[in-house]
């Protein structure tokens, strides 16, 4: 039988993810999300390197740059480019609770 | 007349000489992709604003060797006032309000921006087909995969319909569409190209670079797109250089290591006997070549795979319905209104990575997986440093295979990391590698050889890829040189 992740354990990524899946998805990434995870396991199984870290392969000193005034964007084009604004403001849906007629 | 089938210095002589104009070779390049509309190559055509430019530069004097040269970059490079998608349908009418500092050292040099390259969806795949707007074709037979993620960027080139274009590489994306397209790609070192503007998918592994016909061409562009930038506190503080300097310098005395896996049975037999003759043209000339093991390659597809979708998880939070982009119209509440634009804004093999990756930084998973993966990469990346504490380069096949059919299925996650498997290393490590054609396979579908070398020793790799270049003599014009 092929191997599959439960049910709950793809909601549970799709929800760590916040992305909405069919059911249709849901079954198709069962098999194949196991798939990758046990490609993700063999790490385990590699042995004999030390402790130290590599995050990102920089190669020369980085530097900060000066703290002085540089042009910006345009606030005005920034928000025009929001799906949802009023006015200088990007507006959302409401946090807390359902909005009324959704 | 046609012109964009020419070398840039016989180019740039006729820009000089004021025989044609800007216009003219932008002209040329609309046609060209026209008539080359089904690789299905860009995603957006810069048509108008392109032409204007080309009017614009008649008046100016013709000062550098790319003045006036159509250039096309990758769908993820943002580009003010100029759609762009990252292949995917939550950005596909984005228009990004500034421009990548690659775009800015671009227009420095009066190079015209022609259009946006198609690609697989936020660089994620190995075969173009991810793409929201349908895979580009391989324009040496259009059954084919032109390779990924940067296969628009790849075909444009290959197809001859201009000389330049952009391409970015997280885990081998300008050196396998290179390969499977015959043309030079090349990924230079980690933080010698600002990734300002870049849309990131991965961003400690992410780099763009030039993908062009030859390999002059190739050094001459990566000349002008190189350089510190303050915008990118990863892009390496270092001097300009001219990566064309070693180029027809001669090779002999050169030591070359060939790491063993890279050459053992997950390649195509009929690719490690393209790079083994190869081999023996060097040895030929004098340069010494040796086998060797190179520790933790072997591991280098798991690594990536925890790292790339780990940073692509994180990365790619940004995409919310809020700020920009696809948003669902009637949401019930902020939650909702995330995992919904999500859920049908992202395609299959994004959704499929992003899910993977938050997986793998949640809680004590981080530990268990990608911490251990970042120390395996900084021994990979030791272990690198001593190949070339005696060697000048490495060399490689760049694909286990040749470019497969566009039909051959989608359903295996493992497919798109298997297929660059050979190309993922140079990523971790942060190393420049390239891709040079090398020969052909019996169903004459090009084999790229790949050139990796010591961090920023790009001009000692461009050096070994133009001796090879020049010796094989290859015809690279799917066209044979017919237009």
């Amino acid at each position: 039988m092929e191997e599959k992740l439960s049910r709950e354990e793809i909601l549970h990524v799709a929800n760590l993810a916040r992305i909405k899946l069919t059911e249709e998805e849901i079954e198709k990434y069962r098999v194949q999300l196991k798939k990758l995870l046990n490609d993700v396991e063999k790490i385990n199984e590699v042995e004999g390197y030390d402790n130290d870290i590599l995050i990102a392969p920089w190669e020369s000193n980085t530097t900060l740059r000066e703290d002085s005034e540089g042009s910006m964007l345009d606030p005005k084009a920034v928000v025009e480019n929001a799906p949802r604004h009023s006015g200088n403001y990007i507006s959302v849906p409401v946090v807390i609770g359902e909005s009324e007629g959704a | 007349m046609k012109y964009l089938n020419k070398n840039i210095e016989e180019i740039h002589e006729l820009l000089k000489e004021k025989k044609i104009k800007p216009i003219d070779l932008v002209n040329e390049a609309f046609d060209n992709i026209e008539s080359n509309k089904d690789l299905n190559a860009y995603i957006t055509l810069n048509k108008e604003e392109a032409i204007k430019r080309a009017k614009e530069l008649e008046d100016k004097e013709v000062d550098n060797i790319l003045f006036g040269l159509p250039i096309a970059l990758k769908d993820n490079i943002v580009t003010q006032g100029l759609k762009t998608t990252c292949g995917s349908h939550i950005l596909e009418n984005f228009i990004p309000l500034y421009d990548a500092t690659i775009v800015d050292k671009i227009n420095e040099k009066n190079m015209i921006i022609i259009g946006k390259t198609n690609m697989d969806e936020f660089a994620m795949g190995s075969s173009s087909r991810t793409s929201y707007f349908g895979a580009p074709k391989n324009p040496w037979n259009k059954n084919k995969i032109c390779g990924g993620s940067s296969g628009g960027s790849a075909a444009t080139i290959a197809a001859r319909d201009l000389l330049f274009a952009i391409g970015s590489d997280t885990g081998g994306s300008i050196r396998q569409p290179a390969s499977y397209t015959g043309i030079v790609g090349m990924k230079p070192t980690y933080g010698r190209i600002s990734r300002y503007g870049l849309v990131a998918f991965a961003s400690s592994l992410d780099q763009m670079g030039p993908m062009t016909k030859n390999v002059y061409e190739n050094a001459i562009l990566l000349n002008a797109i190189s350089g510190h930038d303050e915008k990118d506190l990863t892009s390496a503080n270092k001097d300009t250089e001219d990566f064309t300097r070693l180029i027809g310098k001669d090779v002999s005395g050169m030591k070359i290591a060939v790491p063993n896996y890279l050459m053992s049975d997950i390649v195509s037999e009929e690719i490690k006997d393209k790079i083994k003759e190869t081999i023996k043209l060097l040895e030929d000339n004098n340069v010494t070549v040796d086998y060797i093991d190179v520790k933790y390659l072997e591991n280098a597809m798991t690594l990536y795979q925890i790292i790339a979708m780990g940073e692509a998880s994180s990365n790619l939070a940004r995409f919310d319905g809020i700020r920009y982009g696809y948003s669902e119209e009637n949401p019930k509440n902020i939650e909702d209104l995330y995992l919904e634009t999500r859920g049908k804004g992202f395609g299959e093999e994004v959704k499929r990575r992003i899910m993977v990756g938050s997986y793998l930084l949640s809680g004590e998973n981080a530990k268990t997986y990608y911490n251990k993966a970042l120390s395996i990469r900084d021994d990979m990346r030791k272990e690198f440093k001593r190949v070339f504490d005696n060697y000048d380069l490495i060399i490689a096949p760049t694909t286990v295979t040749t470019a497969y059919d566009l039909t051959d299925p989608m359903d295996d996650p493992r497919k798109s990391f298997m297929d660059d498997i050979l190309v993922i290393p140079v990523n971790m490590a942060g190393l420049p590698g390239l891709n040079v054609p090398v020969g052909f396979s019996k169903d004459h579908m090009p084999i790229g050889m790949q050139i990796i070398g010591n961090s920023f020793e790009e001009a000692k790799m461009y050096q070994l890829a133009s001796f090879i270049e020049k010796k094989l003599n290859l015809e690279l014009d799917p066209n044979g040189g017919e237009k």
